[in-house]
Parts: structure tokens; sequence; C-alpha cells
């Protein structure tokens, strides 16, 4: 019953991220925008894992199959841990990049920078 | 020889990135370990084509890694193993500090784990790791303008990369694999999401429009290291897709006339030499697209081509069409760029034509007409290339020491791929594609040469570029209710 709940707010979290990516004037604003919109992506994860259940699927003892079916599924946890790796080292690189454009364009908004670096 | 692919595949693809990271610790030795990396994948991309059986192994089980050998990725294999090898022998007595040889490494490393992976997390990590490479090396000069190019394009990958994410996870959920077959059985709403993350990082239609700029802004062997190459990575994801998920195939073929017709009228009314390039990047693709069996060949010829070109285009005097008519280039330089140039346009003797007959036999009813119409738009692109002033007496540039042994390996294996289709050299494809080049020519003389129009570039600002990922977001999600059976949405 409260998953379709969950889901629904999941997908606000991905487009609210999005709509900041369009809407938003300053870089920084627009990175943390993506920030958003990717926590909304690990969010999903999540949830997709906890389907079936919540329990952390580490085997104890002989009682492990007493527990069988309400483990949570490992392997979405898997593959988002390695993509909030890989989008954390990306930000990190584009606010790098930002510092450096920061220096000849304090104010960072997108349009002033688009129309100055215009070939 | 059959049980070894599994380990001699993951040796290789591993390779790179050993040798990428220890370009660190021997600096001084960055060139011949980045050689010996190139003619390794020329050696396996060998190997793949001797052995000729396709290979699918799983690692794990069901939702672990899943690799694929077979021809079709060992074209792509080759294109990047070869173009690499060109962009290296060219940057070898440059200034080029040991970090781009770095960076050149990793970033063939993580296109050959593209072309080798056949599941949709290690198609990411893959794309991932590809994109900081080229970030990093199209802002290689630290130049305020090549960092806001570079930052431009990861916003826009990234974005991609976070819907594909969503319909990845969809998949998941339908399958539990997160093979290229699932992609069948789970919800259209799983296709529409990869396909535009797809879309986006290859280059492709209207999302692909972020693509002109950062070529033809980045160093002349960057350009020619991501147009030849680096966009394949997604094209060839989706001509997999394609080839295993039949519901899929008529959204990748339209894809692919799309974009096919679309960057070529750009490119045809270009008037700067590296941005036509670059559109025609986007054109191209299309070819490679819209005949998925027989895609590998002509993502070789074209890589091939690409790259040439655009080394070709960084030793010109100048980049705008413009001056380069007001003044005669040496013939040397000119008669380099106009082999790649014959051979995109689909002129008999070299690959290009070749491949552009399997291409167009393969063909749907429906997509015949307008890819046609593209083949001869590319004839008159190219023509601008063609026809510029030459002349015997002028002295060639020093940059032409530099550009031969990379051309002799790319225009070498232009000459040498007309092994690969033999039977294009019937009369009715010889005449048709001499037909098409002299249809194409007349109207570069007739019409193009005397207009210039302006078009206008507001779709390549970043939040446009940004929007226009919604609205194919939309257009993808109605192809996929409308092509794929089940249809519905997910209960």
């Amino acid at each position: 019953m409260t998953v379709p709940i969950l889901e629904a707010f999941v997908f606000a979290t991905v487009l609210c991220g999005f709509f900041g990516l369009i809407l938003k004037k300053s870089l920084v604003m627009k990175i943390i925008a993506m920030d958003v919109m990717s926590t909304g992506v690990i969010a999903y994860y999540v949830l997709i894992a906890g389907r079936l259940g919540f329990f952390a699927p580490i085997a104890k003892g002989p009682d492990a199959t007493v527990a069988n079916g309400t483990f949570a599924d490992p392997v979405p946890q898997a593959v988002i841990l390695t993509a909030i790796v890989i989008g954390f080292s990306i930000q990190a690189l584009m606010l790098v990049g930002v510092m450096k454009l920061a220096r000849d364009n304090p104010t960072l908004e997108t349009d002033a920078i688009e129309r100055s670096y215009r070939p | 020889m059959t049980e070894l692919m599994p380990i001699l595949a993951i040796a290789w693809a591993a390779f790179p990135f050993f040798v990428g990271f220890s370009i660190y610790l021997l600096p001084k030795l960055d060139r011949f370990l980045g050689l010996v990396v190139m003619l390794t994948s020329v050696a396996f991309a060998g190997l793949i084509f001797w052995q000729r059986s396709p290979q699918t192994f799983q690692l794990l089980d069901s939702f672990g890694v899943t690799l694929t050998v077979d021809t079709l990725g060992g074209f792509f294999i080759l294109t990047n193993a070869l173009v690499s090898l060109a962009v290296l022998l060219y940057c070898w007595r440059s200034d080029k500090t040991s970090f781009f040889y770095t960076q050149l490494i990793l970033l063939h490393g993580s296109v050959n784990a593209a072309f080798l992976c056949a599941d949709f997390i290690s198609l990411y990590v893959a794309l991932e790791v590809l994109s900081i490479a080229s970030f990093l090396l199209v802002t290689y000069s630290r130049s305020p303008r090549s960092i806001w190019v570079g930052l431009r394009y990861l916003f826009i990958s990234n974005t991609a990369m976070l819907f594909y994410l969503v319909g990845t996870a969809l998949v998941y959920k339908a399958t539990h694999s997160f093979q290229f077959q699932g992609l069948g059985e789970a919800p259209p709403e799983a296709t529409a999401l990869i396909f535009l993350g797809l879309l986006v990082k290859g280059g492709i239609f209207v999302s692909g429009l972020w693509l002109p700029q950062t070529h033809s802004q980045a160093e002349s062997p960057v350009s020619a290291m991501l147009s030849g190459v680096v966009v394949k990575t997604a094209v060839l994801a989706l001509v997999r897709c394609a080839l295993l998920v039949p519901a899929v195939d008529p959204i990748v073929r339209l894809a692919g006339v799309g974009t096919a017709l679309m960057g070529v009228s750009y490119a045809v009314f270009e008037k700067d030499s590296k941005r036509m390039l670059a559109f025609h990047t986007v054109s191209q693709l299309g070819f490679v697209l819209a005949a998925p069996p027989v895609a590998g060949f002509y993502a070789l010829t074209h890589g091939l081509v690409k790259a040439s070109l655009f080394l070709v285009a960084g030793s010109l005097p100048s980049r705008s069409f413009k001056e380069l008519n007001k003044k005669p280039i040496a013939f040397s330089l000119w008669s380099l760029g106009a082999i790649a140039a014959f051979s995109i346009s689909g002129l008999p003797l070299l690959a290009g034509f070749g491949a552009k007959t399997l291409t167009i036999k393969a063909l749907l009813p429906w997509q015949e007409i307008a890819m046609n119409i593209a083949a001869v738009g590319t004839a008159i692109s190219f023509a601008k290339f063609i026809f510029l002033p030459k002349s015997t007496d002028i002295k060639a540039p020093g940059k032409l020491k530099t550009l031969l042994p990379a051309m002799v390996i790319l225009l070498g294996g232009l000459v040498v791929g007309n092994v690969v289709y033999p039977k294009a050299y019937a009369l009715d494809s010889t005449l048709k594609s001499l037909v098409t080049i002299a249809i194409g020519w007349g109207i570069y003389w007739g019409v193009i040469k005397k207009v210039t129009l302006k078009l206008p570039r507001g779709a390549e600002r970043l939040e446009h570029l940004i929007g226009v990922m919604s609205l194919s977001a939309i257009a993808l999600s109605l192809l996929a209710l409308y092509f794929i059976p089940q249809g519905g949405l997910t209960p």
C-alpha cells in the first residue's frame, strides 16, 4: 500500500532535481539540483531493494532460512553503491571546474558564461 | 582457445587501466606504454575476427556482469584500436605531458570495456568512466572556454545517465537481471528511459546537439578520438539492443533516419570545418543505426575517416571555409583529406563505398529514400573539402611530418577495408554511388556555394539541451508504448 506512495515521492524528487537543472541560473545551483536528482535515483534503487523485505542480507547461523523471503535484495544496493561513487566523483570534478570558471565569472550565471565563451 | 576467451577478454579489458595508472610511476615511458596498449587491442580485435564464433559469458549469476565477444563488437574494437593508435602517433612528437597520455589510455580502455559488455550496469560504469576521461582530455589546455565546454558535456551526459539508471532499475525489477535481453520483458518506460540516456550519450538526433560544440572546441587529436570512437559506445549498445530485442528495432532504425537527415542538413550549411565534421558525425551515426545487422563495418569506416579528417583539419591554416577558399593549400595536405572525403562520400575503391552499399542493402523499404537523401547530403558537405583550392608549389606545413604516420594507419585501413565486402563492386551499386556523388557535387556547385545561410545556434544552449531531453523522453515513451507489444503502465 505504502510502496506506490513512496514511489511517487521518489519520482517527485527526481523531477524536482530535473526542473532545478533547467530553471536555476547559477552553475552551483545546477550542480546541487543534479545532486537532488541523483538522490532520487538512489532512493529508487533502495526502494526496489526493499520490495521483499528489510532485513540486511547477512545469513546468521542455521536460522537463516527462517527469515527467507524477508531479506532485502542485495543486488540493487551493490549496484547503486557503484553509481553513488561515480556520481560523487563527477560532481567533485564539476565543482573543481566551476571554481576555475568563478575566477573570470564571479556570478557563475550560465547565460553570461555561455555568451562570453560562444565561438 | 574458446575456453581461454573469458580470461583473455577480462585481462585485455583491465590492461589499459593498469597501464594507465602505472604511467604515474613511469612518466618517461608514457608513449611506449600507450603503444603497447593500442597494439594489444589491435591483436585482440584480430583474434576476434580469426575466431569468428560469437561468445557470451556471464560472470557470477544472472545478475552478474555479462560480456559479449563477437565480430560486431570486433569491428568497433578495431576502430578504437586504430584511431587511438593514430592519435598516439600524431601526438608522439608534441609536447603533451604524460597526464595526456594517461587520460588517452584510460579513455581507450573505457571505450573497450563499453564495447565488450552486454549488461546495463557494466555499460553504465564504462560510459561514466569514459565521460570523466573525455572531460579531462577536452579541458587539457585549461583555458576557461575549454573548461566551460567540458562542464557542459558533463552536465548533459550525467543528467542523461541518471535517466538511464532509472530505466535500468525498471529492467531489474521486471527480470532480476541487467542483461540487454531484459528490455523485451521490461515495461516500455524502461526502454524509453534507457534509450534517452543512450541517445544523448551517443549524440543522436535532437538529443545530440551538444556534440558539435564539444567536438569542435577540443584539440584536433581529442576531437578525432571523441568523434571517431567515443560516441560509438552508446551506438553499439543501441545496436545490440535492437538485435537482441526485435521489438525495439524500429525505434533504433527511426532514430538512425532522423539523425542522418538532421545532421546532414546542418553540415551542408556549416561554414566552419571542425563544426561541419562534428555535425557530420551526428549524421553518420544515423547510417550505423539505420541498419543494425551490418552496423560494425560502417562504424569502422566512419571512425577511420572522421579521425583522419579531424587531424587534417587541425593542420589547415584556418578553420573557416571562407578563408580556406581564398588561399590555396599544399597539395600533399589536400590529398590526405581528399582520400578520406572520397571514402565517406562512397567513391568506389575505398572502404566507405563497401560500407555504404552494405548498409543501403540492409535498409527497410521505408528508410531507403531518406537515407539516399542523406547520402547525397554527405557528398555535398564533403565537396567543401574536396574542392578546396590547392597548389603543388606551396610547401607543406611542418605538421605534415607528424600527420603522416597517423594517416598511413587510417587511410591504409580504408584501402584494406575493401576486403570485408568485395561483393559491393557490382555494376548497379557502383553506378548508383557515382550518380549520388555527381548529384551531390552538382548541388554543391549550383546552389550551396552561392548560398550563405546561417542556421540558428539557440538550440545548443545548455538549458535548451536539457529541456530537449524531456521532449525526447516524451517522444521515446510514445514510440515505446506503440512498438513494445505488452504495452500499458507498470501495475
